[in-house]
């Protein structure tokens, strides 16, 4: 006899929620004035390769690239400052949210992470700036400010998802609930901690170059400043200095994370 | 050392240990044996303090060195557990971070003690020249031996022992037992080891059946079951 195995049963509910998906792609582009026709004319090619000219060559005189390098340096402290401040803000969040301290405030402490992470580091900046003034400091509170709601939220599903038995044994052996956490429980996330506060980081320093752009200081200030002047040479010198500086944190990050996790 | 004075406990009104009394001295080793669900694993909580028993104001059905444990808050039934007892798990509970000399100190920290006995510790329990391992690099049986080193390296009045052969096989719970009965013996420490196993209950000074009927001294080892 045959003994071939049924057919799963069709589900129509993802086969629905697909096309209720497909229908809302299509909606988005029927609504939207989009213009394709039009950046495709010799007219609107033409117009980008003249403006892309205009930023070669960069800059590269000395009191520039100096003013560059400090900018750069500014950028880098900001996100390093801001990642800082997250991680403080972000792991003492995490304990009522990890539900150490019960259901009700970890649902609370759970609402005031997802209010700061769900405001983006721009606006969070226009914010920070009407308080801080213009310059680094708002800068770096924005970026604290919406990478604790991150890390708080990332922090808290680590510690909630340690294996529970090194903390209850060391409870058992006596040990204070100060001390079981930190033998127990936090050398286990610790690691998952640390590959997290770097990848925040990693964007923190791009985030940190486009706050510029609202008056946060660094690179983004610069290249707003010369931009606004069609100074492209100048841009030119600080786009390529915001890549470096990018890449260079993106090769740290990711050599100290490969260690961390190995 | 350890004295139980009409000890009962009950979960949702059904009762799991009723009136138990015993008293058992330093530098015993003693094997409870009883059917599964009789309470063996609860008596060991009690005593441990994990678990509050059935007690009307006053009463003090678990005394450890004359310390009433009922009497005791939170934080004061932790520092009697990090000072005076020491555990033994079936499942080793040996922490994954730590290496096995960190493992053994860790009691030896707690109580602000010197860490230099966590060394001579691993080396008695023969893991000598193995303290910077993890656990994920030794067997079942060598991290029964650190869970061993760990209950018994500052010294504790009291060894609590849960099944600690129960994940091991005949011959390594054979030395495993041995090696616990020396170290308690050098150490003078009462021990307490609830079991299923015959051959590991023979090793004790001692054996006591649980039952409905509560806590009875016996020379026979009834086949339970395993």
């Amino acid at each position: 006899m045959n003994h071939m195995p049924k057919p799963p049963r069709r589900d129509w509910t993802i086969i629905a929620l697909m096309a209720m998906l497909a229908a809302l792609v299509v909606a988005s582009f029927a609504t939207l004035p989009l213009k394709w026709r039009e950046f495709f004319t010799v007219e609107a090619i033409n117009g980008s390769i003249e403006l892309l000219a205009g930023f070669a060559p960069p800059e590269s005189g000395l009191p520039f690239l100096t003013k560059t390098f400090w900018a750069a340096l500014e950028t880098l402290a900001m996100s390093g400052l801001g990642t800082l401040l997250a991680v403080i803000f972000g792991l003492a969040f995490s304990l009522p949210a990890s539900g150490r301290f019960g259901a009700a405030p970890r649902a609370a402490m759970r609402a005031v992470l997802n209010v700061l992470r769900s405001i983006p580091e721009l606006v969070w900046a226009s914010i920070m700036l009407i308080a801080a003034g213009l310059g680094p400091l708002g800068g770096t509170l924005a970026l604290a400010a919406h990478t604790a709601g991150v890390l708080g939220r990332l922090f808290a599903d680590s510690l909630e998802n340690a294996a529970p038995l090194p903390e209850q044994t060391l409870r058992t052996n006596g040990a204070s609930a100060g001390a079981a956490f930190f033998y127990a429980t936090l050398p286990q996330t610790l690691p998952q901690m640390m590959s997290y506060t770097l990848y925040r980081w990693e964007n923190n320093i791009r985030a940190a170059a486009i706050l510029g752009v609202v008056g946060a200081g660094g690179l983004g200030q610069m290249l707003k400043y010369h931009l606004s002047l069609f100074q492209m040479p100048l841009a030119a010198t600080v786009i390529i200095a915001m890549l470096l500086l990018v890449a260079l944190v993106d090769g740290v990050s990711f050599a100290m994370r490969r260690t961390l996790t190995r | 050392m350890l004295e139980l004075r009409n000890l009962s406990k009950s979960y949702g009104g059904r009762p799991v240990l009723d009136q138990l009394s015993w008293h058992f001295k330093a530098g015993e080793f003693v094997a409870i044996m009883g059917d599964s669900g009789v309470g063996k694993s609860t008596l060991l909580n009690l005593i441990a303090g994990l678990d509050t028993p059935d007690a009307a104001p006053g009463d003090t059905p678990i005394l450890v060195d004359g310390i009433a444990m009922s009497g005791l808050d939170d934080d004061a039934a932790t520092r009697l557990r990090r000072a005076r007892m020491g555990f033994i798990f079936q499942a080793f509970h040996v922490l994954p971070h730590l290496t096995l000399l960190q493992n053994v100190a860790l009691p030896l920290l707690l109580n602000g003690l010197s860490t230099t006995r966590a060394a001579e510790m691993l080396a008695a329990v023969g893991l000598g020249g193995r303290e910077h391992d993890f656990p994920h690099q030794i067997s079942g049986g060598q991290m029964q031996r650190v869970a061993i080193a760990r209950a018994l390296v500052h010294r504790p009045a009291l060894v609590l022992a849960d099944e600690p052969t129960g994940n091991l096989d005949p011959d390594t719970a054979d030395a495993i037992l041995t090696l616990l009965q020396r170290e308690i013996k050098a150490t003078g420490a009462c021990a307490i080891m609830v079991t299923h196993s015959q051959l590991a209950a023979k090793k004790t000074d001692k054996i006591l059946h649980l039952s409905r009927n509560g806590l009875q001294e016996t020379t026979i080892v009834k086949p339970f079951e395993q």
